[in-house]
């Protein structure tokens, strides 16, 4: 069975410890987190983590149930990244050079979306929101015309396609 | 619901603990457990408190407490390396199920993180090896900690679960108001069996010629002894059980053909492999039972009945998962399951069991000459507690030898390391087993390897007057690493031999009667006068230095490449 990346989407109760407890299912198994993003679901007192790693499928299912068995976690699932609705914010510091090539900045700005969040006579801060293919391909080509001073990225953020805020309700009850 | 009015932490400990039935407690001292120990002086008519020697005895004792009597087992350290020193035994109550509420003290809540004296960040420690685990630092924390503590513990899967308390919680004060808990959202800990997975699993048990029923510690754990007799009574279908298992079913029940494994029965574990359909109940498909997967149970059919989701597809694929309490699953299916006659698959069992007889149960059992071997030991202390005791293992040669020759009348009188294999668990163990069950006899088999990595112990029984019997089977050796060297690395002995004390005048010097039995026309009346001795009694038996447990599935064999000798 072929390595692939799965996105693992957790709800659990907002309580210390909780996130050491389900990176250490990863560690276990010596599997290595690509991302991770942990933030308040739409309900108060409830967190949403959302881990992102590349193992097998049968891993990840029995990765899935030992996060279950943790005492705080109210439901957990995995996903291959189509199946989520996903977008990842990129920040690029880029040479202020780049706005003496026009065409360059015409591309970054028009073509990708991209706005201008701060700027000055040494540098100029792009952002970015997309999937993670569409921000590694901006970053590759500011990176190959040499403009590119610093970049960062969150982790991503998702929405399941399906409805899961009754689930949430259920859960909260 | 009880209330009490400005007390602190320390005492609203005290009363959470006897809300919980918790009266006995295995501890061990120091700084920052000192306020609780402080209140525990004016409770010492409501809670019993056996002081070890050290703090890895008192998580041993604990478990021991917990194995036999089904309760939780507790505990109690300081900080630092008093917490430290229970990790072992946590990380085996993890791995073997076993419900444990560990107690320890924190520096105080201001002073985390910054190195303070005794400090170690034991939460994060034992994460992986608890099945929960809290850090209090506030006095009104302590009811509800301690009320979730107990529930997670013993319900469900059981399991270890570790309460640090910062000292300011010890000692600062609060309005006690103790509720227990029985639901948490997120926690689901028996769940109903699956209607249509029932209905599967009875369609492959009625269709099977050659059904082989494997149970294990979760038979205990749901209390289903009754069940799982009844329900291999009515289908016809032998039984086999995991080293944790052992004794959940009497030795004596006709459909029983003993224990699974790499050092287990024959039949067992060729049935295995010759089966058409598995019915594995409250075990887990440790490697040890199952020897190399790619070759396991290849014409059988599996069904899986655990209460823990995650062990089933864990190692084993099977056919029908059903996640429940063993006593319900077995229950929804009874009604349902017909008998069959299995006459020729009953007497491919009893000729395994003649094969293993003659070739190894004989010889091991009763050796004509030659020095006293570990097996007519256990054989001859089974006929003498007339199946009736409680034998506590530690880990080694002696563990495997007490599996496979000791009997049981009675469920949990089998106390081992199975999962972690504890060398060092079975004197503290044995101690907190007859704690926990005084009028029984519990009789810890020990090595000599073993007994040295806890014996200290012998000081707690003297001073608690614990009445447990110790057997130290002696042959100056690591005597299971040493069988590897010998079978597996061209008996290169590297560092196995062991130049050993005088083990009875150790137990002389703690006021416990001893004797050392070194020929075998004086084992059975050594054996006798331990067991007529009133209180602890310490008996050494000199056995063959190098003995062989067999039959053996070497590591990463198959079941069906078991070797008989060397």
């Amino acid at each position: 069975m072929e390595a692939q990346e799965f996105i693992v989407t957790a709800f659990t109760e907002n309580q210390a410890g909780v996130l050491n407890r389900i990176t250490a299912v990863y560690l276990r198994r010596k599997i290595n987190i690509e991302s991770l993003k942990v933030s308040e679901s739409s309900i108060k007192g409830i967190s949403m983590f959302v881990i992102s790693a590349i193992t097998t499928e049968d891993t990840i299912k029995i990765i899935v149930k030992q996060i279950r068995k943790i005492i705080e976690v109210l439901d957990v699932a995995y996903h291959t990244p189509e199946q989520l609705i996903t977008q990842e914010i990129a920040l690029y510091k880029v040479s202020s050079e780049i706005f003496k090539d026009s065409g360059m900045a015409e591309k970054v700005i028009r073509n990708t979306n991209a706005r201008i969040i701060e700027m000055n006579n040494d540098y100029v801060v792009i952002e970015k929101t997309g999937a993670r293919e569409e921000v590694e391909q901006l970053r590759k080509e500011l990176k190959e015309e040499n403009f590119l001073i610093q970049f960062t990225r969150s982790g991503s953020v998702v929405l399941h396609r399906e409805s899961i805020e009754d689930l949430l309700q259920n859960i909260a009850l | 619901m009880s209330e009490i009015k400005n007390i602190t932490g320390a005492e609203a400990l005290l009363y959470s603990l006897i809300e919980e039935d918790a009266t006995t407690i295995f501890g061990y001292p120091g700084g920052q457990v000192i306020p609780i120990y402080d209140k525990l002086y004016g409770f010492r008519d409501r809670i019993r408190h056996i002081l070890t020697r050290h703090e890895q005895g008192a998580v041993h004792a604990a478990q021991g407490f917990a194995r036999v009597t089904g309760k939780v087992g507790v505990c109690m350290a300081t900080s630092g390396p008093g917490a430290t020193n229970l990790i072992t035994g946590i990380a085996d109550a993890m791995l073997d199920s076993t419900p444990l509420v560990c107690i320890t003290g924190q520096v105080p809540a201001g002073q985390l993180g910054n190195d303070a004296f005794q400090e170690a960040d034991i939460i994060s420690m034992t994460m992986p090896i608890t099945k929960w685990n809290f850090q209090v630092t506030s006095a009104d924390e302590i009811p509800w900690a301690v009320a979730r503590a107990f529930y997670i513990a013993r319900s469900g899967r059981p399991g270890p679960v570790l309460i640090d308390i910062t000292k300011n919680a010890q000692v600062d004060k609060l309005d006690y108001c103790y509720k227990k808990c029985n639901t948490l959202r997120s926690y689901e800990p028996i769940p109903l069996p699956d209607k249509s997975a029932i209905e599967q699993a009875v369609e492959l048990i009625n269709g099977s010629k050659r059904p082989l029923l494997l149970v294990g510690q979760g038979i205990k754990l749901s209390g289903a002894e009754k069940e799982v007799v009844e329900f291999a009574a009515k289908a016809n279908i032998p039984v086999a059980s995991t080293l944790m298992g052992i004794s959940a079913i009497a030795d004596d029940f006709p459909l029983y053909i003993g224990r699974l494994g790499m050092h287990g029965n024959l039949a067992p574990n060729i049935m295995t492999q010759n089966a058409d359909l598995i019915i594995a109940v409250g075990m887990r498909f440790s490697d040890r039972v199952t020897g190399d997967l790619s070759k396991y149970a290849k014409q059988a059919k599996v069904i899986h009945i655990d209460i823990d989701r995650s062990e089933i597809n864990k190692v084993v694929k099977v056919d029908v998962g059903i996640v429940a309490d063993a006593k319900d699953a077995l229950n929804s299916m009874l009604q349902d399951i017909n008998e069959a006659n299995r006459k020729e698959w009953f007497e491919f069992a009893k000729v395994q069991l003649e094969e293993e007889t003659k070739n190894v149960i004989t010889p091991s059992i009763h050796p004509s000459d030659g020095p006293i071997r570990m097996g007519e030991v256990i054989n001859i202390l089974t006929d003498a507690t007339d199946r009736n005791a409680v034998i506590v293992t530690d880990v080694g040669q002696q563990q495997i030898f007490s599996a496979r020759y000791s009997k049981f009348r009675n469920t949990r009188s089998f106390i081992t390391s199975g999962g972690l294999g504890t060398m060092g668990f079975g004197l503290p163990a044995a101690m907190g087993a007859k704690i926990g069950v005084p009028d029984k006899e519990i009789v810890a088999v020990l090595g000599d390897g073993g007994f040295q990595m806890t014996m200290q112990e012998l000081g707690t029984i003297m001073q608690n007057k614990i009445g447990v019997k110790i057997i130290i089977l002696n042959n100056s050796f690591l005597g299971m690493v040493r069988q590897w060297q010998q079978l597996f690395f061209e008996r290169r002995y590297s560092f196995t031999e062991l130049e050993n004390p005088d083990f009875v005048r150790i137990a002389s010097a703690y006021g416990i009667p001893a004797s050392r039995v070194i020929e075998r026309d004086g084992l059975n009346d050594a054996i006798g006068t331990m067991l007529k001795t009133e209180g602890p009694y310490l008996l050494e038996v000199a056995v063959a230095n190098e003995e062989n447990v067999f039959p053996m599935v070497p590591a990463g064999a198959s079941l069906s490449d078991l070797i008989f000798k060397e």
